[in-house]
């Protein structure tokens, strides 16, 4: 402890003492205290005790203006002097308290050592009022601060501390009861053959209570040979004269909140119930918390009798819980509460809750007592402490770590009865001010001064942030593998309980996978061993934790013992929780990164999660060409890069690195990189023809997606071959087709947008799509070409076509007739391509309101003013809109509507490809895809039918602008 | 609510209750059932009770069928009319998906979901329907004959109105539902019973409870009753007049000393809420081809977007202020009918009058004398503008509605214009009576 012990004589009139000797002794006010000091006669060497020596020594005279006579007694004797600086250096709340009443001045005293419960109850035989239960309460409290505040190492005692409090407040509750029993009004056989027990809850019931919190409790009564409903009612006044006597106000202040919500049905239940009611209750309707409540129920007044029959008749229901149904679901609300609800400006000075609190440590010892306490007693424990203890005994968690989660425990404990001594509220939070930071760090004995606290706690803090996976996952490996260097040992039951506890649905399957990953002596099984719980704690946050783990497992046997692989995840935090969570959350990465291992090193570096140029593309999947000399080999070489720049991109959406747009350009500049290389390949030994291919569809307006077709228009040239330039196209056409086949990934090459469709040529010569276009072309095959975008091939011929291309689509203003025409084929459309059976309103493509009602009205409206307006003319969806707001054409609101629906759509069909692992043009109905759509799209988990309204909504408003714009009348 | 299920299962013991009914109401406001022998009860309470609700108009989309029935315990009652020969009891059910999300096509949840947006800002909204009808000597849809032909107040001695009443209402007191006023309405057999005051959602089940009491109370007079908006050309249509306010705390937030009938800024508010939203929500309130008719056809029914003081033939009427009775200032829709679904309805008139709250609408200035009797041009003069006159507009316009397609939930939005497009279009392909009447001969 870092303020002095030794204990300076008394000394009668003080020599005004020098400003240097009082800076020593810790004064911060010098010269007020030196006045103060003179004034009163005290010795400044008194205060080197006091954690503010200046509050103290304001305190100290206050009560030599007003008591004279009490205070001198004290303070004859050096050390009783000490003790009462002590407290008034600390505690305002109790300085107040004892300026009011002075003649419990002498409470300072410490005794030896703390009093037991039957002390207390002695204490409050002769309590007549609320009033006197009152006072004799804080009396005792005076008491308990001096003893905790005299001692060396307050941390080593706070059990101590917290035990005497819940003694105390139980001996409150007993004095409350016997004044009910005195001042309620019932016939005398009813009130003598009802008996009433006060079962403590939370803190109180595992008597490791705060200074200043509410005390949890519930009321059970018993009829001995009376009507049952007659003691219920006798008892319930009783109960609400408890409550009176601790809680309403009075000439003496209340004491503490009687909180009785914890009773079955809550605030709406009954106040008071039989020992038969509450069992009915809790075998039948009550919920997983109330089980973790009881978890800490404990007789604390009333009759002991009824008490005991009262836990013994609840504890097979209680420690059976964990079987129940929901058990996981409630674990994972606990959690949430633990780190949600925390307003963001307290979170940085919160002591109990928020990352690496009180309720952390409280939340993982409680889970693991719910776990093993089903089959192990042992662990049958009320307060936390000793549930470390016993966990760490049994096995279950490391003794090392139970060393230091007990000491981080207990010094947070600590802090927050030091907190709430200041000015005897219940509060958790750490002030902000300097001058109070000091008070605690001294009076806590954990810092000398407010920064040497700060830094303290926030390694308290951070330590305990990594409690729950070292406590909870850690010993997982233990039940597969002999970790040699503890002593713990769980049987695989107990390891599946914990992995179903935290959301795994195979449990079992997941032990195989951590004893495969861990078994044996090798470097790569010693580092997994260490890697494992927090990748599991990673890997349980996601969607589908048994497909992370598995796919884990596949990665790692792949990589087996790469040094870079092992030596990134365990330096690299960031990219080992990357990894967990893209396994975790989508299918699709997960397969991927099963075939590309390698690209586990990009996660560490955002630079490499950024898709690459398309130059940067082209070069690289063009000159494959030239390393190899057989086309076969050379085509899976493009195959297999194409993959791992799909993949690249994959990671980088859900990783949520770049948006939809960025999304649609990278994979349209992998498809075009692909097909350039695969144009290459085919081309060998062929002469005599220029060759090119034109984006159509999405890919022309570098709109594709994880799942969508390729969709292209292929052109040549004759430069020599002639009759068997034709021959050589088709030739190309079918080799490229089949050189970039990929039947897991396809690239999906599709023609069927050329002129004539699915009837015309698969190929033509430059000319040949001159003539047909100059003379016989359908408004759709127009439609088509505003998308048209040369990507690959000759750049002569690619100009050449697009210059034709120009020729066709913005020359002339549509016609009347070919607006209805483009109608009539959208309205057939709409009918005949929706596969039977699908709700148009979850269609993403075909659908209500989705991307081809925006993409239709978008190209109708460029065929319209393209002509006047080169400003529309772009083959993106999202650019033409956006031009075609700007310049009026569309409203802004209506714009605004059209972009929601398409973002929307495509962010579905983009997420549902990354969870499921394979494309769906429909929002899916089953609760889980939705759910694992919804979080890849930042929606908060439980929240998938949001999701599902929010698209009809986006939706249904894009259809209106649609129907009105594009059918209108 | 875990004590209420105990009150259940122990009800059940000591009366003998021998079937169970849970009771749910699809989309269009058909009051569904299930029925559960005494032993199946607990396990619903604790699991829900599974039902393929492919087979329940609007209530899932087809191919996804299961949803969970979850009995609310606070509507258990033995129903009367069954006797004590085989002891019959009903609750009410919320509705969930197997995931144990609120089934957004559950009008019951759809309600909740209103009023619990309104609770948010502090409000409970209360309902006070009249609910008209018909009693008929049989149910020949062909030749439907009233069983009297008595007019307003009328007492019909020893009628068998007279003993239907009785029994009616001795059915409601019986379920708990307080009765306030029955008297015999205007048209030959219809009558009129008001249902006291209550959350809207308690009026809302105790509407659909009131319909099948009346119908199973006309059977034991050996008459039929019927609920359809405009059963007679010539006589006045069957509404559901609803008296509304809303309520902070114990204290009516309709309710202003200082202003004019007494009503406050947030009652003109919600006034001028259900006005400018009135066209977008009748195709809820009035959801039949036929509930047109009444609106149209004359006689109390107000078919002009107006409110008045205590004028009968405004489309809200703020009635007369009886001083001191400050809880009970409130204003009445009477464009309502009796077959509405009460869920849906609710929600809608409580989420357009929370929009006026919330955006702080302008009260028009109110209509004064018989609206009806003003000629075309004088109402729109006045800016009277008017419902929509049959099921299509009302359909269209509710289309355009962001409000409704927000307060309903875009899956029970859907589902509610398609079933009702083609209710119209349906419709739309007959050859009535009155076709062949004026025309075979003539043509």
């Amino acid at each position: 402890m870092g303020v002095g012990h030794e204990l300076p004589p008394v000394v009668g009139m003080a020599a005004a003492p020098s400003l240097t000797n009082l800076a020593r002794v810790g004064f911060l006010d010098l010269s007020g205290a030196r006045e103060l000091l003179v004034s009163n006669g005290f010795d400044s060497e008194w205060f080197t005790v006091a954690a503010s020596a200046d509050n103290a020594l304001r305190w100290l005279s206050r009560l030599a203006d007003s008591s004279r006579a009490f205070l001198d007694e004290v303070l004859t004797v050096p050390e009783h002097r000490a003790a009462l600086i002590r407290v008034l250096g600390v505690s305002d709340g109790l300085a107040e308290f004892l300026v009011r009443k002075p003649s419990a001045l002498d409470r300072v005293i410490p005794p030896e050592s703390l009093p037991t419960e039957a002390d207390y109850r002695d204490a409050f035989s002769g309590a007549e009022s609320a009033d006197d239960i009152r006072l004799c309460y804080r009396e005792h409290l005076v008491t308990i601060a001096s003893w905790d505040l005299s001692q060396q190492d307050a941390s080593s005692i706070v059990h101590l501390v917290g035990a005497a409090l819940a003694d105390l407040a139980g001996a409150v509750l007993d004095a409350a009861l016997q004044l009910a029993k005195d001042k309620v009004d019932a016939p005398a056989n009813i009130k003598d053959n009802t008996v009433l027990t006060i079962v403590g809850m939370g803190k109180a019931g595992a008597r490791e209570l705060n200074y200043v919190s509410d005390v949890d409790v519930i009321f059970v009564c018993d009829a001995r040979g009376i009507d049952s409903n007659d003691a219920v009612d006798v008892a319930t006044k009783w109960a609400r004269s408890i409550v009176a006597t601790v809680s309403e106000p009075s000439l003496e202040p209340a004491l503490w909140e009687l909180d009785t919500n914890l009773r079955p049905e809550g605030a709406k239940g009954a106040l008071v119930r039989t020992l038969e009611s509450h069992v009915a209750y809790y075998e039948r309707w009550a919920e997983n918390w109330e089980f973790q409540a009881m978890l800490k129920a404990r007789p604390m007044a009333g009759d002991t009798a009824l008490g005991r029959d009262y836990l013994a008749a609840l504890s097979d229901v209680v420690w059976s819980s964990s079987a129940r149904e929901g058990f996981v679901e409630s674990v994972q609300k606990m959690r949430e509460r633990v780190t949600e609800n925390i307003p963001a400006d307290l979170r940085d000075v919160q002591i109990k809750l928020g990352p690496g609190g009180l309720r952390d440590v409280e939340f993982t010892v409680q889970l693991l007592q719910l776990v093993h306490g089903k089959d192990d007693e042992t662990v049958r424990v009320r307060d936390t402490l000793t549930a470390i203890t016993r966990l760490s005994e049994g096995g279950y968690i490391g003794r090392t770590e139970a060393h230091s989660f007990s000491r981080h425990y207990r010094e947070l404990r600590v802090l927050e009865h030091r907190v709430q001594l200041l000015a005897l509220r219940r509060t958790h939070l750490m002030p902000r001010d300097s001058e109070l930071l000091r008070v605690i760090a001294r009076a806590s004995g954990l810092a000398e001064t407010s920064e040497a606290l700060l830094t303290r706690w926030n390694d308290i803090k951070r330590d305990v942030r990594s409690l729950h996976q070292r406590l909870f996952y850690r010993p997982l490996l233990s039940a597969v593998a002999n970790l040699g260097e503890d002593t713990i040992s769980l049987s695989s039951v107990q390891a599946e309980a914990r992995l179903s506890a935290s959301g795994f649905r195979d449990a079992a399957g997941a032990l195989r996978h951590i004893a495969a990953l861990t078994a044996g002596i090798s470097r790569s099984a010693s580092i997994q061993r260490n890697l494992l719980p927090v990748l599991l704690h990673w890997m349980s946050e996601g969607t589908d934790p048994d497909g992370g783990l598995a796919a884990f497992r596949t990665i790692s046997d792949s990589l087996g013992d790469s040094p870079w692989y092992l030596r990134m995840l365990r330096d690299s935090v960031g990219a080992a929780q990357r990894l967990s969570r893209v396994l975790s959350v989508s299918r699709y990465a997960a397969i991927l990164i099963e075939r590309v291992p390698d690209a586990v090193a990009w996660l560490d570096d955002d630079e490499n999660l950024r898709p690459r140029t398309r130059a940067t593309l082209m070069e690289e999947f063009g000159a494959i060409d030239s390393r190899h000399d057989n086309v076969e080999d050379a085509a899976k070489a493009v195959r297999f890069a194409r993959r791992r720049e799909l993949l690249r991109v994959a990671l980088a959406v859900v990783l949520d690195l770049i948006d939809i747009e960025q999304t649609g350009i990278a994979l349209s500049d992998i498809a075009t990189a692909t097909i350039d290389a695969a144009i290459r390949l085919a081309r060998r030994g062929i002469d005599g023809i220029e060759f090119a291919v034109i984006a159509m569809g999405r890919f022309g307006g570098q709109e594709l997606g994880f799942s969508s077709d390729t969709d292209v228009v292929w052109v040549f040239r004759d430069t020599g071959a002639g009759d068997f330039a034709h021959q050589s196209a088709e030739k190309i056409v079918q080799s490229v087709t089949r050189l970039t086949e990929d039947m897991r990934f396809p690239l999906g090459l599709d023609a069927g947008l050329r002129p004539e469709g699915k009837n015309g040529p698969l190929v033509r010569s430059l000319e040949a799509y001159r003539a047909y276009y100059a003379q016989w072309s359908d408004i759709w095959e127009t439609q088509a070409l505003i998308r048209a975008t040369p990507v690959a091939g000759d750049p002569a011929l690619l100009a050449a076509f697009d210059e034709m291309a120009d020729g066709v689509r913005y020359t002339t203003e549509i016609s009347d007739e070919g607006i209805r025409e483009i109608r009539r084929i959208k309205a057939r459309v709409e009918t005949e391509r929706l596969p039977f059976g699908v709700d148009p309103s979850r269609h993403t493509k075909l659908g209500r309101g989705s991307l081809s009602d925006v993409e239709w009205l978008v190209q109708l409206l460029q065929l319209q003013h393209g002509p006047g307006n080169a400003t529309v003319r772009s083959p993106s969806t999202l650019e033409a809109l956006a031009a075609e707001i700007a310049s009026g054409v569309v409203a802004e609101a209506d714009g605004a509507a059209l972009r929601d629906a398409w973002l929307l759509s495509s962010r579905i069909r983009s997420a549902t490809t990354l969870f499921t692992g394979k494309g769906s043009d429909v929002v899916p109905l089953d609760r889980l895809a939705l759910e694992g759509i919804a979080r890849l799209l930042a929606y908060p988990a439980g929240r998938g039918a949001d999701l599902e309204n929010d698209y009809l909504r986006v939706t249904r408003q894009s259809r209106q602008v649609f129907e009105r714009i594009f059918y209108p009348g | 609510m875990e004590k209420q299920q105990e009150f259940v299962l122990r009800t059940i013991e000591e009366r003998g209750v021998k079937f169970v009914r849970l009771w749910f109401t699809d989309v269009s406001g058909t009051l569904k059932n299930v029925a559960l022998a005494p032993a199946e009860v607990e396990g619903a309470f604790a699991e829900g009770l599974g039902v393929d609700g492919s087979s329940v108009e609007g209530l899932t989309r087809v191919y996804e069928a299961d949803v969970l029935l979850h009995p609310d315990p606070t509507t258990f009652q033995v129903l009367p009319w069954r006797g004590q020969v085989d002891p019959t009891a009903r609750m009410f059910c919320d509705i969930t998906t197997p995931d144990g999300q609120a089934a957004a096509t559950d009008p019951r949840y759809v309600l909740r979901r209103a009023l619990a947006k309104a609770a948010e800002k502090g409000f409970t909204f209360y309902t006070h329907p009249e609910i008209e009808f018909y009693l008929f000597k049989d149910n020949n849809q062909e030749n439907p004959v009233p069983v009297d032909e008595a007019g307003y107040f009328d007492n019909v001695p020893g009628g068998t109105a007279h003993d239907f009443r009785r029994n009616a209402v001795r059915h409601l007191e019986d379920l708990g539902i307080s009765v306030e006023f029955s008297h015999h309405e205007a048209g030959p057999g219809q009558n009129e019973i008001d249902l006291r005051y209550a959350d809207a959602l308690t009026t809302a089940d105790n509407i659909q409870t009131f319909r099948t009491v009346v119908k199973e109370a006309a059977i034991e007079q050996g008459v039929y009753a019927t609920f359809m908006p405009k059963p007679l050309a010539n006589h006045p249509g069957s509404g559901m007049h609803t008296h509304m306010s809303l309520f902070e705390g114990d204290s009516n937030a309709f309710y202003d000393a200082s202003k004019p009938y007494q009503l406050s800024t947030i009652g003109r508010q919600f006034i001028a809420g259900i006005l400018t939203h009135a066209h977008e929500i009748t195709a809820v309130t009035n959801q039949f081809v036929n509930s047109y008719k009444r609106l149209w056809g004359g006689g109390e029914a107000p078919p002009f977007i107006t409110w008045g003081h205590n004028n009968t033939s405004a489309l809200v009427r703020v009635p007369m202020y009886k001083p001191g009775k400050e809880q009970s200032v409130r204003i009445e829709y009477r464009g309502l009918d009796a077959a509405a679904n009460p869920y849906l309805a609710y929600a809608l008139l409580l989420s357009a009058g929370m929009k006026g709250i919330d955006e702080g609408y302008e009260l028009a200035p109110e209509a004064e004398g018989d609206i009806a009797s003003l000629t075309a041009t004088e109402r729109r003069a006045l800016g009277y503008r008017p419902l929509p006159e049959n099921l299509h507009r009302a359909l269209h316009y509710m289309e355009e509605s962001e409000l409704v397609a927000e307060t309903l939930g875009e899956q029970v939005f859907n589902f509610f214009i398609r079933n009702k497009q083609a209710e119209w279009n349906a419709y739309g392909r007959q050859v009535t009576p009155w076709e062949l009447d004026t025309n075979f001969r003539q043509l």
